[in-house]
């Protein structure tokens, strides 16, 4: 490996970023590395490097391919998505409102802080079995799961994003005296907005984290119970396939998000010099 | 112009001419004898109308006292009385243009919107904020620049916009806290004369606060001097200009020459 | 007296709700929600004759070895491809898609695959914590000044001692704020593998007693795993900071 000179560059995001020219030796450096990596695991699996049961490469694009196919696996999917995504937004919507509650109400701020605290370093998904015992292996506990995962990160982000409203704005809003119902709407809303993204993002993944968790773990549809049963039956290559495309949907989901994300903050970049 | 022309008509009541008394006031932080005292037996009138500039060093206590005009901080002792009510909190009648202008305006906001705004707190409805708006745009030379963000523009126009906004809230009375200390020298003469400008045309009350002994002069009818510590009046001068100002000219009249002469020696002689 | 009233803003809501919840519980006729009082009890009852302890002691141990497995090859992977621009730029897609895999959908691939023992859980909590570990390292070799780039590169520093010497503590705050991004969502693999397949730790404890309806162990094994989960993080974060002291003072001047 050689230690080259190098002027400060943009981090690799950015640089595969750069949409509107194409950088086709880098696409085609990363085809080739993709068809290293798959070559490898391929020599892997003859030579009997990998455990036994892993299916080889070939295998693994059948299965694939035959997902595409098959109407269970869409509706797994399609449950997959709707239970994560029901619990994210209600996510969203109750970490957002508490959250900038919390944030600009002081006495609340002071006396939630620990329960704030305990509830995002607590690994929610051991509460599982408890809430499974409730409500049964039902769509109502998956979401109810996904909820207590994922709704910390929008709290604490829109907890933190209140409190740095400028004191210029601050200010101002006081000078023209703006009703508090719009104060929230359209000052502190956007205000926190940049730091709820991220709380949102995180939550998405966290989500689908949880959804896919309690799927894998109980008797609930969806994908990770695909994998699940694929594993029973041994059907290694299906697997995979099912592992790939959770993947690619955690993936998908987060590119989604980074790129709404700088499309509807673009003031945000713009004014922080 | 379709900019508040109502500016000397409503329901003021004014004793004699004066709109605006400063009565006695002390301002500080903290409480008790905690109270870390910035502005003390501070007073003056101000007349319907008129331009006055307080000019004081930096650190002296002039946003503290701005602050204290506008309703954002409560007197320790004494009032400001508008238009024949105690200002108690922020007052309709009371516009305030900030010293951080780039931080003031609303980044998420267009332009427009931003000078829109405090229309919609006082629930007024959409068509008639963005006619608002666009005039008061019009009136500070941004006519037409509505959908812009203030990221967009030169520190300059941000300010504009800032001015913009407080006419378009219709207020007697104009607070500005050093309004044009970081912009470019041609910029801040633009922006002094677009204010005279704005004065003569739509006879809003301006208090404006500066360091800048020069621009004290050249916008105001009357300069307060304020210093010492806690910060007082400490000097009153009539400049005598009418409302007619040129850059050039009016810097060079004796009467401002001696006027800068007076406030000079005032400042040096506190320090 | 000032720490005093502060002691008391923070802890008047949690011990409220403790309260609530001990006096709502205590009339439960419903056989899933016991009484908190029973659930305390079996707790205390469970650690005393050992059966607790060595669960913890299992879970723990699982989760620290697959989380210093991924440190290892997190960094070692991270400091390479960081400082190989190339390597970066091409890797840098297929890292972002690892990293993005619901992780806990691995769980009964690697179980399947290793058995039921302790091993595939450590394999698991390792391969779900090695892509922040890695990502952040990759970022953090950023961090490290141009200059002091040049300066290595034109004293002729040998390779070993300019990546022990000089990348490594520039991007050490970047590489434990990515453990601290791993170690949560370690504590849930190891949850989560546990409960799918497991003869030991504290998984098997809230499974065995949720299949043999002890129903009171089971929700003190599951407000246990979140407590020791929230007390990992807690000691971790006072370890970051005091680690990165000499960080948090250098970036202040
Ligand atoms: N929020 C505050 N709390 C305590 N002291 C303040 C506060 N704001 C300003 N001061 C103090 O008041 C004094 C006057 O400040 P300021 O009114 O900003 O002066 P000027 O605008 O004339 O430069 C300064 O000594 C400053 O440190
Ligand atoms: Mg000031």
């Amino acid at each position: 490996m050689t230690l080259e000179m190098q002027a400060p560059t943009p981090t690799a995001v950015k640089a595969g970023r750069v949409g509107s020219k194409v950088n086709w030796g880098l696409t085609l450096q990363r085809v080739l590395a993709l068809i290293i990596i798959l070559a490898l695991w391929q020599v892997a699996v003859v030579v009997g490097l990998l455990p036994s049961i892993t299916p080889g490469v070939i295998e693994v694009f059948g299965a694939i391919g035959a997902a595409l196919t098959m109407p269970t696996f869409w509706a797994a999917l399609g449950q997959t998505l709707t239970a994560a995504t029901t619990g994210w937004l209600i996510s969203c919507v109750v970490g957002v409102t508490l959250g900038l509650l919390i944030g600009t109400i002081r006495p609340l701020d002071r006396s939630t802080s620990v329960v704030v605290e305990f509830g995002r370093a607590f690994p929610t998904i051991a509460l599982m079995p408890v809430v499974m015992l409730m409500l049964g292996a039902t769509m109502t506990m998956e979401v109810t799961m996904v909820v207590l995962a994922s709704v910390w990160p929008v709290l604490v982000q829109a907890i933190l994003g209140s409190r740095r409203l400028d004191p210029a704005i601050v200010d101002t809003v006081q000078i023209f005296r703006i009703p508090r119902a719009l104060w929230f709407r359209r000052v502190l809303l956007p205000s926190a907005m940049p730091f709820i993204a991220t709380g949102i993002r995180i939550s998405a993944s966290i989500s689908i984290l949880a959804a896919v968790g309690v799927e894998v773990l109980t008797q609930v549809p969806g994908l990770g119970r695909l994998i699940t049963l694929a594993q029973e039956a041994q059907r290694w290559d299906m697997a995979f396939a099912y592992l790939f495309f959770a993947g690619l949907f955690g993936w998908g989901i987060a590119t989604l998000l980074a790129w709404g994300e700088k499309s509807l903050l673009a003031w945000n970049r713009q004014s922080d010099d | 112009m379709t900019i508040p022309q109502s500016i000397h008509t409503g329901t003021l009541t004014t004793t004699g001419n004066v709109l605006l008394k400063v009565d006695n006031i002390a301002l500080g932080y903290g409480e008790g004898a905690a109270e870390k005292r910035i502005v003390d037996a501070l007073s003056f009138d101000v007349g319907l109308g008129e331009f006055i500039s307080i000019v004081g060093p930096s650190g002296v206590g002039k946003t503290t006292l701005l602050r204290g005009l506008s309703g954002l901080l409560k007197p320790k002792v004494g009032q400001v009385v508008v238009g024949g009510h105690v200002v108690s909190g922020p007052h309709p009648d009371i516009a305030v243009v900030f010293q951080d202008y780039s931080r003031s305006l609303m980044p998420w906001m267009s332009t427009r919107e931003n000078v829109a705004f405090p229309l919609q707190g006082r629930g007024a409805g959409k068509a008639e904020r963005n006619k608002e708006a666009e005039a008061a745009l019009e009136a500070v030379g941004l006519g037409g620049q509505g959908d812009k963000y203030p990221w967009e523009m030169s520190g300059g126009m941000q300010q504009r916009v800032a001015i913009a906004r407080a006419l378009a809230y219709n207020a007697k009375v104009l607070l500005m806290d050093e309004p044009f200390a970081s912009v470019d020298a041609q910029t801040r003469f633009d922006l002094e004369d677009l204010v005279i400008d704005l004065r003569e045309k739509l006879g809003v009350t301006i208090i404006l606060v500066t360091h800048d002994v020069d621009e004290a002069i050249y916008l105001a009818d009357k300069v307060i001097v304020i210093a010492e510590k806690p910060a007082t009046v400490v000097d009153v001068i009539e400049t005598g200009f009418g409302t007619h100002r040129d850059q050039v000219a009016t810097k060079a009249d004796p009467r401002f020459q001696d006027a800068r002469a007076r406030i000079l020696t005032r400042l040096r002689h506190n320090d | 007296m000032k720490t005093l009233t502060n002691i008391l803003w923070w802890l008047w809501l949690p011990v409220v709700l403790v309260i609530l919840w001990w006096f709502a519980s205590a009339q439960s006729t419903n056989l899933f929600v016991p009484p908190l009082q029973k659930i305390v009890e079996s707790t205390i009852r469970d650690f005393g004759n050992g059966l607790l302890l060595t669960a913890m002691a299992t879970s723990l141990v699982n989760l620290v070895l697959g989380l210093l497995i991924a440190i290892l090859f997190g960094v070692i992977f991270g400091l390479i491809i960081g400082e190989t621009r190339r390597l970066r730029l091409i890797l840098d897609p297929f890292i972002h898609f690892f990293r993005s895999v619901p992780q806990s959908a691995l769980v009964p691939l690697i179980i399947g695959a290793f058995g039921i023992g302790a091993e595939p859980k450590i394999y698991a909590v390792a391969f779900a914590c090695v892509w922040p570990i890695m990502l952040n390292t990759i970022d953090g070799t950023r961090s490290v000044e141009v200059g002091v780039r040049q300066v290595s590169r034109v004293f002729g520093i040998p390779k070993m001692l300019y990546f022990r010497r000089v990348v490594l503590p520039g991007a050490m705050p970047q590489i434990v704020a990515g453990v601290r991004v791993a170690l949560p969502i370690g504590i849930v693999v190891m949850v989560v593998s546990e409960l799918f397949a497991s003869n030991m730790g504290l998984g098997f404890y809230i499974l065995n007693s949720s299949s043999t309806f002890r129903i009171p162990e089971t929700w003190g094994g599951a407000m246990l795993v979140g407590v020791i989960g929230y007390f990992l993080v807690m000691v971790f974060s006072l370890f970051e900071k005091r680690l990165l002291s000499w960080y948090f003072k250098s970036a202040a001047r």
